[in-house]
Protein backbone atom coordinates (compact mmCIF):
# COMPACT_ATOMS: atom_id res chain seq x y z
CA UNK A 1 0.00 0.00 0.00
CA UNK A 2 2.89 2.51 1.25
CA UNK A 3 4.56 1.31 -1.87
CA UNK A 4 1.86 2.09 -4.29
CA UNK A 5 1.57 5.77 -2.56
CA UNK A 6 5.31 6.27 -2.39
CA UNK A 7 5.19 5.20 -6.63
CA UNK A 8 2.27 7.43 -7.40
CA UNK A 9 3.59 10.02 -5.71
CA UNK A 10 6.49 10.12 -7.43
CA UNK A 11 4.91 9.51 -10.61
CA UNK A 12 2.83 12.44 -9.82
CA UNK A 13 5.95 14.63 -9.87
CA UNK A 14 7.46 13.49 -12.62
CA UNK A 15 4.72 13.86 -15.07
CA UNK A 16 4.08 17.02 -13.66
CA UNK A 17 7.88 18.51 -14.42
CA UNK A 18 7.51 17.02 -17.50
CA UNK A 19 4.32 18.55 -18.37
CA UNK A 20 5.63 22.14 -17.64
CA UNK A 21 8.87 21.31 -19.20
CA UNK A 22 6.57 20.27 -22.49
CA UNK A 23 3.71 22.87 -22.65
CA UNK A 24 5.60 26.08 -22.78
CA UNK A 25 4.35 27.58 -25.86
CA UNK A 26 6.66 29.26 -28.39
CA UNK A 27 7.59 32.38 -29.56
CA UNK A 28 6.66 31.98 -33.40
CA UNK A 29 9.01 31.91 -36.29
CA UNK A 30 9.50 35.20 -38.01
CA UNK A 31 10.65 34.98 -41.69
CA UNK A 32 14.04 36.27 -42.32
CA UNK A 33 14.77 37.32 -45.75
CA UNK A 34 16.44 34.24 -47.83
CA UNK A 35 20.32 34.04 -47.80
CA UNK A 36 20.69 33.97 -51.71
CA UNK A 37 17.59 34.78 -54.10
CA UNK A 38 16.60 31.77 -56.16
CA UNK A 39 17.54 31.65 -59.98
CA UNK A 40 15.28 33.86 -61.94
CA UNK A 41 13.27 31.84 -64.74
CA UNK A 42 14.43 31.78 -68.42
CA UNK A 43 12.16 31.92 -71.84
CA UNK A 44 10.47 34.18 -73.95
CA UNK A 45 9.12 36.64 -71.93
CA UNK A 46 5.45 38.10 -73.28
CA UNK A 47 5.03 41.95 -73.92
CA UNK A 48 1.87 43.21 -72.17
CA UNK A 49 -1.39 42.93 -74.27
CA UNK A 50 -2.49 45.61 -76.48
CA UNK A 51 -5.82 47.52 -75.71
CA UNK A 52 -7.13 47.02 -79.38
CA UNK A 53 -6.03 43.41 -79.92
CA UNK A 54 -7.77 41.24 -77.47
CA UNK A 55 -5.26 38.54 -77.41
CA UNK A 56 -6.10 34.39 -75.80
CA UNK A 57 -3.69 34.27 -72.83
CA UNK A 58 -2.99 30.90 -71.69
CA UNK A 59 -3.52 29.81 -68.55
CA UNK A 60 -0.49 30.58 -65.28
CA UNK A 61 1.03 27.04 -64.07
CA UNK A 62 3.98 28.35 -62.35
CA UNK A 63 4.90 30.81 -60.20
CA UNK A 64 8.91 32.30 -59.39
CA UNK A 65 9.90 34.88 -56.99
CA UNK A 66 13.42 34.78 -56.78
CA UNK A 67 13.99 37.50 -53.75
CA UNK A 68 12.29 35.02 -51.44
CA UNK A 69 12.67 31.86 -52.79
CA UNK A 70 9.46 30.53 -53.66
CA UNK A 71 9.50 28.02 -56.75
CA UNK A 72 5.90 26.83 -56.93
CA UNK A 73 3.49 24.67 -59.55
CA UNK A 74 -0.15 27.14 -59.91
CA UNK A 75 -2.67 25.28 -59.00
CA UNK A 76 -6.77 26.23 -59.88
CA UNK A 77 -9.26 27.90 -57.15
CA UNK A 78 -13.02 28.66 -57.28
CA UNK A 79 -15.10 29.66 -54.33
CA UNK A 80 -15.97 28.02 -51.72
CA UNK A 81 -20.26 27.19 -50.71
CA UNK A 82 -19.67 30.42 -48.12
CA UNK A 83 -18.48 32.36 -51.05
CA UNK A 84 -14.77 33.06 -49.88
CA UNK A 85 -11.82 32.51 -51.59
CA UNK A 86 -10.94 28.82 -52.11
CA UNK A 87 -7.48 27.73 -50.78
CA UNK A 88 -4.73 25.59 -52.25
CA UNK A 89 -5.11 22.18 -50.65
CA UNK A 90 -1.41 21.82 -49.81
CA UNK A 91 0.18 24.84 -47.92
CA UNK A 92 3.35 24.40 -50.19
CA UNK A 93 1.66 25.32 -53.72
CA UNK A 94 -0.11 28.29 -54.59
CA UNK A 95 -3.34 29.06 -56.38
CA UNK A 96 -4.68 31.15 -59.24
CA UNK A 97 -8.15 32.16 -58.52
CA UNK A 98 -10.19 31.29 -62.23
CA UNK A 99 -12.75 33.96 -61.77
CA UNK A 100 -10.02 36.84 -62.28
CA UNK A 101 -7.87 37.58 -65.44
CA UNK A 102 -5.04 35.68 -66.32
CA UNK A 103 -2.17 36.79 -65.18
CA UNK A 104 -0.76 38.94 -68.21
CA UNK A 105 -4.35 39.81 -69.09
CA UNK A 106 -5.25 43.03 -68.51
CA UNK A 107 -7.11 43.24 -64.84
CA UNK A 108 -6.38 42.04 -61.41
CA UNK A 109 -5.16 38.19 -61.31
CA UNK A 110 -5.52 36.81 -58.10
CA UNK A 111 -3.08 34.29 -56.74
CA UNK A 112 -2.99 32.86 -53.02
CA UNK A 113 -0.80 30.48 -51.19
CA UNK A 114 -0.87 30.10 -47.63
CA UNK A 115 1.99 31.85 -44.93
CA UNK A 116 1.71 28.61 -43.23
CA UNK A 117 0.24 24.53 -41.58
CA UNK A 118 -0.20 23.64 -38.53
CA UNK A 119 3.62 22.63 -38.29
CA UNK A 120 6.06 25.10 -40.45
CA UNK A 121 6.24 27.27 -43.17
CA UNK A 122 4.34 27.16 -46.02
CA UNK A 123 4.19 28.44 -49.95
CA UNK A 124 3.91 32.26 -48.95
CA UNK A 125 6.23 32.51 -45.88
CA UNK A 126 8.24 35.47 -46.49
CA UNK A 127 5.55 37.34 -49.20
CA UNK A 128 5.14 40.04 -46.32
CA UNK A 129 9.36 40.86 -46.96
CA UNK A 130 8.44 41.36 -51.00
CA UNK A 131 9.50 45.03 -51.55
CA UNK A 132 8.19 47.49 -54.53
CA UNK A 133 10.61 46.48 -57.62
CA UNK A 134 10.71 42.59 -56.84
CA UNK A 135 10.22 40.82 -59.42
CA UNK A 136 7.08 37.78 -59.98
CA UNK A 137 7.63 35.03 -62.58
CA UNK A 138 4.54 33.94 -63.92
CA UNK A 139 4.94 30.66 -66.94
CA UNK A 140 2.28 30.66 -68.78
CA UNK A 141 0.85 26.56 -70.24
CA UNK A 142 2.25 27.85 -73.59
CA UNK A 143 5.99 28.02 -71.94
CA UNK A 144 6.06 31.50 -71.96
CA UNK A 145 6.69 34.38 -68.85
CA UNK A 146 4.79 37.01 -67.95
CA UNK A 147 7.09 39.36 -65.33
CA UNK A 148 5.42 41.97 -62.57
CA UNK A 149 7.27 44.43 -60.97
CA UNK A 150 5.75 44.31 -56.80
CA UNK A 151 4.90 48.29 -56.30
CA UNK A 152 2.80 47.72 -53.18
CA UNK A 153 2.34 45.64 -50.43
CA UNK A 154 -0.32 46.44 -47.76
CA UNK A 155 -2.18 44.15 -44.73
CA UNK A 156 -6.05 44.34 -44.54
CA UNK A 157 -8.05 43.14 -41.28
CA UNK A 158 -10.14 40.33 -42.31
CA UNK A 159 -13.23 41.84 -41.05
CA UNK A 160 -12.31 45.00 -42.84
CA UNK A 161 -11.34 43.60 -46.25
CA UNK A 162 -11.06 45.84 -49.02
CA UNK A 163 -12.93 43.62 -51.38
CA UNK A 164 -13.32 46.12 -54.54
CA UNK A 165 -9.95 47.34 -54.44
CA UNK A 166 -8.15 43.87 -54.16
CA UNK A 167 -10.56 41.65 -56.69
CA UNK A 168 -12.12 44.99 -58.71
CA UNK A 169 -11.39 45.67 -62.29
CA UNK A 170 -7.80 47.51 -63.04
CA UNK A 171 -6.60 49.03 -66.64
CA UNK A 172 -3.43 47.71 -66.85
CA UNK A 173 -2.17 43.57 -66.24
CA UNK A 174 -1.40 43.10 -62.79
CA UNK A 175 -0.89 40.74 -60.04
CA UNK A 176 -2.29 40.53 -56.37
CA UNK A 177 -0.83 38.12 -54.11
CA UNK A 178 -2.95 36.88 -51.41
CA UNK A 179 -1.46 35.44 -48.05
CA UNK A 180 -2.56 35.76 -44.30
CA UNK A 181 -0.86 37.93 -41.45
CA UNK A 182 -1.21 39.53 -38.33
CA UNK A 183 -2.21 38.34 -35.01
CA UNK A 184 -3.36 34.48 -35.32
CA UNK A 185 -6.56 33.59 -33.46
CA UNK A 186 -6.06 29.56 -32.00
CA UNK A 187 -9.80 29.98 -31.12
CA UNK A 188 -10.81 30.35 -34.58
CA UNK A 189 -7.56 28.14 -36.21
CA UNK A 190 -7.11 31.47 -38.15
CA UNK A 191 -5.24 34.98 -38.93
CA UNK A 192 -7.13 37.73 -38.15
CA UNK A 193 -5.33 39.72 -41.39
CA UNK A 194 -4.39 39.32 -45.11
CA UNK A 195 -1.44 40.20 -46.82
CA UNK A 196 -1.94 41.75 -50.22
CA UNK A 197 0.89 42.05 -52.33
CA UNK A 198 0.28 44.22 -55.96
CA UNK A 199 2.32 43.95 -59.06
CA UNK A 200 2.23 45.51 -62.40
CA UNK A 201 3.61 43.90 -65.68
CA UNK A 202 6.93 44.84 -67.20
CA UNK A 203 6.62 46.32 -70.43
CA UNK B 1 19.95 68.20 4.37
CA UNK B 2 20.35 71.08 1.26
CA UNK B 3 22.94 69.45 0.38
CA UNK B 4 21.83 65.98 0.11
CA UNK B 5 18.61 67.76 -1.62
CA UNK B 6 20.99 69.35 -3.95
CA UNK B 7 23.15 66.37 -4.53
CA UNK B 8 20.12 64.41 -5.35
CA UNK B 9 18.11 66.73 -7.78
CA UNK B 10 20.59 66.66 -10.91
CA UNK B 11 21.19 62.69 -10.28
CA UNK B 12 17.52 62.15 -10.41
CA UNK B 13 17.66 64.84 -13.40
CA UNK B 14 19.96 62.74 -15.05
CA UNK B 15 18.31 59.85 -14.56
CA UNK B 16 15.01 61.33 -16.06
CA UNK B 17 16.36 62.69 -18.96
CA UNK B 18 18.44 59.13 -19.69
CA UNK B 19 15.07 57.96 -19.23
CA UNK B 20 13.39 60.40 -21.68
CA UNK B 21 15.99 59.69 -23.83
CA UNK B 22 15.72 56.03 -23.78
CA UNK B 23 11.94 56.38 -24.29
CA UNK B 24 12.11 58.39 -27.10
CA UNK B 25 14.51 56.72 -28.88
CA UNK B 26 12.93 53.69 -28.72
CA UNK B 27 9.97 55.34 -29.68
CA UNK B 28 11.60 56.78 -32.83
CA UNK B 29 13.22 53.98 -33.56
CA UNK B 30 9.98 51.88 -33.47
CA UNK B 31 8.13 54.67 -35.33
CA UNK B 32 10.63 55.11 -38.23
CA UNK B 33 10.07 51.57 -39.98
CA UNK B 34 6.17 52.27 -39.74
CA UNK B 35 6.37 55.84 -40.44
CA UNK B 36 8.93 55.06 -44.00
CA UNK B 37 6.32 52.05 -44.78
CA UNK B 38 3.44 54.55 -44.57
CA UNK B 39 5.48 56.48 -47.03
CA UNK B 40 6.16 54.45 -49.42
CA UNK B 41 2.26 52.92 -49.46
CA UNK B 42 1.32 56.18 -49.47
CA UNK B 43 3.21 57.00 -52.38
CA UNK B 44 2.08 53.98 -53.92
CA UNK B 45 -1.08 54.93 -53.57
CA UNK B 46 -0.57 58.29 -55.08
CA UNK B 47 -0.84 56.67 -58.59
CA UNK B 48 -3.05 57.07 -61.52
CA UNK B 49 -3.45 55.66 -64.97
CA UNK B 50 -3.57 57.18 -68.38
CA UNK B 51 -3.75 56.48 -71.92
CA UNK B 52 -4.07 58.41 -75.01
CA UNK B 53 -6.03 58.14 -78.46
CA UNK B 54 -5.73 59.35 -81.81
CA UNK B 55 -9.64 59.10 -83.18
CA UNK B 56 -9.87 61.84 -85.32
CA UNK B 57 -10.33 60.06 -89.22
CA UNK B 58 -9.17 63.17 -91.60
CA UNK B 59 -6.25 63.94 -89.17
CA UNK B 60 -2.91 62.64 -90.22
CA UNK B 61 -0.38 60.58 -87.79
CA UNK B 62 0.56 62.96 -84.93
CA UNK B 63 3.16 62.81 -82.18
CA UNK B 64 2.12 63.05 -78.63
CA UNK B 65 3.63 63.75 -75.35
CA UNK B 66 2.67 63.67 -72.12
CA UNK B 67 4.96 66.50 -69.62
CA UNK B 68 4.52 66.94 -66.35
CA UNK B 69 2.17 70.21 -65.56
CA UNK B 70 4.73 73.03 -65.66
CA UNK B 71 7.43 70.65 -67.54
CA UNK B 72 9.76 71.08 -70.25
CA UNK B 73 10.45 67.45 -70.78
CA UNK B 74 8.21 65.06 -72.04
CA UNK B 75 7.35 62.25 -69.47
CA UNK B 76 5.78 59.94 -72.20
CA UNK B 77 6.41 60.08 -76.53
CA UNK B 78 4.39 58.11 -78.65
CA UNK B 79 5.56 58.65 -81.93
CA UNK B 80 3.37 58.44 -84.90
CA UNK B 81 0.52 57.73 -83.91
CA UNK B 82 -2.02 57.50 -86.91
CA UNK B 83 -5.99 57.37 -86.70
CA UNK B 84 -7.66 54.65 -84.42
CA UNK B 85 -4.70 53.87 -82.39
CA UNK B 86 -4.88 54.13 -78.54
CA UNK B 87 -2.37 53.24 -76.38
CA UNK B 88 -2.36 51.18 -73.59
CA UNK B 89 -2.67 52.97 -70.04
CA UNK B 90 0.43 54.13 -68.36
CA UNK B 91 0.29 54.53 -64.82
CA UNK B 92 1.63 57.77 -63.69
CA UNK B 93 1.93 59.82 -60.23
CA UNK B 94 -1.22 61.73 -59.77
CA UNK B 95 -1.28 65.09 -60.32
CA UNK B 96 -1.74 68.06 -63.23
CA UNK B 97 -0.11 66.98 -66.79
CA UNK B 98 0.06 68.31 -70.61
CA UNK B 99 -0.86 66.14 -73.38
CA UNK B 100 0.49 68.28 -76.29
CA UNK B 101 0.09 67.07 -79.64
CA UNK B 102 2.31 67.84 -82.96
CA UNK B 103 2.42 66.69 -86.47
CA UNK B 104 3.95 63.62 -86.63
CA UNK B 105 8.18 63.84 -86.76
CA UNK B 106 7.99 67.59 -85.67
CA UNK B 107 10.35 68.98 -83.58
CA UNK B 108 9.93 68.35 -80.07
CA UNK B 109 10.61 72.01 -79.80
CA UNK B 110 7.89 73.21 -82.50
CA UNK B 111 4.76 74.69 -80.64
CA UNK B 112 2.08 71.88 -80.39
CA UNK B 113 -0.93 71.53 -82.95
CA UNK B 114 -3.62 71.30 -80.03
CA UNK B 115 -2.76 70.63 -75.96
CA UNK B 116 -5.02 70.14 -73.10
CA UNK B 117 -4.31 69.29 -69.25
CA UNK B 118 -5.35 66.85 -67.18
CA UNK B 119 -5.46 66.42 -63.60
CA UNK B 120 -4.50 62.41 -62.28
CA UNK B 121 -6.36 61.83 -59.47
CA UNK B 122 -5.14 59.01 -57.18
CA UNK B 123 -6.51 56.27 -58.63
CA UNK B 124 -8.15 57.32 -61.26
CA UNK B 125 -8.14 56.35 -65.01
CA UNK B 126 -8.53 58.82 -68.58
CA UNK B 127 -7.94 58.48 -71.65
CA UNK B 128 -7.68 61.64 -73.61
CA UNK B 129 -8.49 61.61 -77.19
CA UNK B 130 -8.02 63.17 -80.14
CA UNK B 131 -11.53 63.73 -81.47
CA UNK B 132 -13.60 65.47 -84.59
CA UNK B 133 -13.01 66.04 -87.87
CA UNK B 134 -9.16 67.42 -88.72
CA UNK B 135 -10.51 71.22 -88.98
CA UNK B 136 -12.39 70.80 -85.76
CA UNK B 137 -9.88 68.91 -83.86
CA UNK B 138 -9.96 69.38 -79.88
CA UNK B 139 -8.18 66.82 -77.37
CA UNK B 140 -11.39 65.45 -74.72
CA UNK B 141 -10.45 64.04 -71.69
CA UNK B 142 -12.25 61.60 -70.20
CA UNK B 143 -13.13 60.10 -66.89
CA UNK B 144 -12.62 56.29 -67.25
CA UNK B 145 -14.60 54.14 -64.65
CA UNK B 146 -12.76 51.84 -62.49
CA UNK B 147 -15.87 49.65 -60.37
CA UNK B 148 -18.86 47.67 -61.96
CA UNK B 149 -22.20 47.23 -60.62
CA UNK B 150 -21.84 43.58 -58.64
CA UNK B 151 -22.04 40.80 -61.25
CA UNK B 152 -22.70 43.16 -64.52
CA UNK B 153 -20.12 45.08 -67.38
CA UNK B 154 -19.87 48.74 -67.97
CA UNK B 155 -19.77 49.74 -71.70
CA UNK B 156 -19.92 53.32 -73.17
CA UNK B 157 -19.35 54.31 -77.44
CA UNK B 158 -17.13 56.66 -78.93
CA UNK B 159 -18.09 57.66 -81.96
CA UNK B 160 -15.33 58.35 -84.59
CA UNK B 161 -16.64 57.55 -88.00
CA UNK B 162 -16.50 60.52 -90.19
CA UNK B 163 -18.50 58.91 -93.24
CA UNK B 164 -21.45 57.96 -90.77
CA UNK B 165 -22.84 61.52 -89.01
CA UNK B 166 -24.42 59.75 -86.55
CA UNK B 167 -24.52 55.49 -85.31
CA UNK B 168 -26.79 53.72 -83.09
CA UNK B 169 -25.25 51.08 -81.82
CA UNK B 170 -26.98 47.44 -80.00
CA UNK B 171 -25.81 44.76 -77.87
CA UNK B 172 -28.56 42.08 -78.77
CA UNK B 173 -31.50 43.65 -77.66
CA UNK B 174 -29.70 46.45 -75.25
CA UNK B 175 -29.31 49.70 -76.84
CA UNK B 176 -25.54 50.94 -76.44
CA UNK B 177 -25.44 54.54 -78.18
CA UNK B 178 -28.55 55.93 -79.94
CA UNK B 179 -27.83 58.34 -83.30
CA UNK B 180 -24.57 59.05 -81.87
CA UNK B 181 -23.07 62.40 -82.87
CA UNK B 182 -19.64 61.90 -84.69
CA UNK B 183 -16.96 63.02 -82.34
CA UNK B 184 -19.05 62.31 -79.48
CA UNK B 185 -18.97 59.93 -76.70
CA UNK B 186 -22.19 58.28 -74.49
CA UNK B 187 -21.50 57.64 -70.51
CA UNK B 188 -20.81 54.35 -69.59
CA UNK B 189 -24.03 52.27 -69.30
CA UNK B 190 -24.54 48.89 -67.64
CA UNK B 191 -24.53 45.40 -69.84
CA UNK B 192 -25.89 41.88 -68.87
CA UNK B 193 -22.69 39.48 -68.87
CA UNK B 194 -22.32 37.41 -72.28
CA UNK B 195 -21.47 37.31 -75.64
CA UNK B 196 -23.34 39.79 -77.91
CA UNK B 197 -23.40 40.34 -81.17
CA UNK B 198 -22.95 44.14 -81.99
CA UNK B 199 -24.34 46.19 -84.34
CA UNK B 200 -23.12 49.64 -85.52
CA UNK B 201 -25.79 51.14 -88.19
CA UNK B 202 -25.37 54.61 -89.98
CA UNK B 203 -26.18 55.94 -93.14
CA UNK B 204 -23.52 54.91 -95.16
CA UNK B 205 -22.72 51.54 -93.74
CA UNK B 206 -22.99 49.18 -91.00
CA UNK B 207 -20.91 46.25 -89.16
CA UNK B 208 -21.58 43.60 -86.52
CA UNK B 209 -19.40 42.14 -84.58
CA UNK B 210 -19.27 39.35 -81.61
CA UNK B 211 -18.42 41.04 -78.36
CA UNK B 212 -17.95 38.94 -75.11
CA UNK B 213 -18.50 41.18 -72.18
CA UNK B 214 -17.64 39.37 -68.90
CA UNK B 215 -19.05 40.28 -65.59
CA UNK B 216 -16.40 42.87 -63.69
CA UNK B 217 -15.07 44.32 -67.02
CA UNK B 218 -15.23 47.65 -68.28
CA UNK B 219 -15.37 48.19 -72.35
CA UNK B 220 -14.88 51.27 -74.92
CA UNK B 221 -16.48 50.37 -78.30
CA UNK B 222 -15.03 52.42 -80.73
CA UNK B 223 -16.35 53.36 -84.26
CA UNK B 224 -13.52 53.82 -86.72
CA UNK B 225 -14.20 54.57 -90.83
CA UNK B 226 -12.38 51.37 -92.14
CA UNK B 227 -10.60 51.13 -95.81
CA UNK B 228 -14.00 49.17 -96.63
CA UNK B 229 -17.13 50.45 -94.13
CA UNK B 230 -17.41 50.56 -90.66
CA UNK B 231 -15.07 48.68 -88.48
CA UNK B 232 -15.66 48.17 -84.45
CA UNK B 233 -12.41 48.25 -81.90
CA UNK B 234 -13.72 46.57 -78.22
CA UNK B 235 -11.24 48.21 -75.90
CA UNK B 236 -11.14 46.33 -72.67
CA UNK B 237 -10.33 49.32 -70.13
CA UNK B 238 -10.31 47.41 -67.18
CA UNK B 239 -10.95 44.12 -65.95
CA UNK B 240 -11.81 42.55 -62.41
CA UNK B 241 -12.92 38.95 -60.79
CA UNK B 242 -16.21 37.72 -62.33
CA UNK B 243 -17.66 36.96 -58.93
CA UNK B 244 -15.77 38.57 -55.98
CA UNK B 245 -15.14 36.42 -53.42
CA UNK B 246 -16.18 37.39 -50.12
CA UNK B 247 -13.91 38.90 -47.72
CA UNK B 248 -10.36 37.78 -46.83
CA UNK B 249 -8.62 34.04 -47.60
CA UNK B 250 -7.80 31.76 -44.95
CA UNK B 251 -4.19 30.88 -46.18
CA UNK B 252 -2.92 30.04 -43.16
CA UNK B 253 -3.41 27.78 -39.86
CA UNK B 254 -0.33 28.85 -37.32
CA UNK B 255 2.48 26.95 -37.61
CA UNK B 256 4.47 29.67 -37.31
CA UNK B 257 2.48 32.04 -34.97
CA UNK B 258 3.84 32.84 -31.82
CA UNK B 259 1.66 30.62 -28.63
CA UNK B 260 1.66 31.82 -25.41
CA UNK B 261 3.15 29.83 -22.67
CA UNK B 262 -0.16 28.51 -20.82
CA UNK B 263 0.08 28.57 -16.91
CA UNK B 264 2.05 26.13 -14.83
CA UNK B 265 0.05 26.47 -12.11
CA UNK B 266 -2.12 22.89 -12.62
CA UNK B 267 1.10 21.17 -13.59
CA UNK B 268 2.89 22.46 -10.60
CA UNK B 269 -0.81 20.91 -8.14
CA UNK B 270 0.22 17.83 -9.61
CA UNK B 271 3.79 18.50 -8.85
CA UNK B 272 2.28 19.47 -5.42
CA UNK B 273 0.11 16.12 -4.42
CA UNK B 274 3.13 14.01 -5.87
CA UNK B 275 5.18 15.40 -2.76
CA UNK B 276 2.63 15.21 -0.47
CA UNK B 277 1.72 11.48 -1.31
CA UNK B 278 5.33 10.28 -1.49
CA UNK B 279 6.08 12.11 1.85
CA UNK B 280 2.69 10.21 3.59
CA UNK B 281 4.46 7.00 2.05
CA UNK B 282 7.52 7.82 3.61
CA UNK B 283 5.92 8.86 7.07
CA UNK B 284 4.11 5.63 6.64
CA UNK B 285 7.19 3.65 5.96
CA UNK B 286 8.99 4.52 8.65
CA UNK B 287 6.20 4.27 11.11
CA UNK B 288 5.66 0.98 9.74
CA UNK B 289 8.99 -0.15 10.39
CA UNK B 290 9.76 1.44 13.86
CA UNK B 291 6.29 -0.89 14.53
CA UNK B 292 8.34 -4.13 13.68
CA UNK B 293 11.05 -2.62 15.49
CA UNK B 294 9.36 -2.99 18.55
CA UNK B 295 7.11 -6.33 18.01
CA UNK B 296 10.68 -7.79 18.33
Amino acid sequence: MAAALLSSGLLFVGAGAVSIALFTGHPGITPRPVAHPGPVPTGPVVAPPRPVARVYVSRPVYLTIPAIGVRTPLVKLGLTPQRTLQVPPSTSVAGWYTGSPRPGQVGSAIIAGHIDSVLGPGVFFRLRLLRPGDRIYVRRAGGKLAVFKVYAEHMYAKDSFPTQKVYGPAPDPELRLITCGGVFDPATGSYLSNVVVYASQVR
Amino acid sequence: MTNYHWARRPRLRIATLAGLFALATGLLAAAAPAATAATAAHRAAQTGWIRLAHLSPNTPPVDVYLYSFGGSKAMIVLHHVGYGAVSPYEKVASGDYTVAMRGAGASSTSPPVLSTSVNISPGGAYTVAGLGPAKGLRLQVMRDRLTTPKGESLVRVIQASLRNHRVTVTAGSQVLAKRLLFGHVTSYGRAAPGTWTVQVSGANGTVSQSVTLSAGTIHTLVVLDGANGLLLDNLEDAAGSTVMPQGGAATGLGGTAPVPAPSPAPWAAVIVAGLLCTGAAAVWLRRARHQARHAR
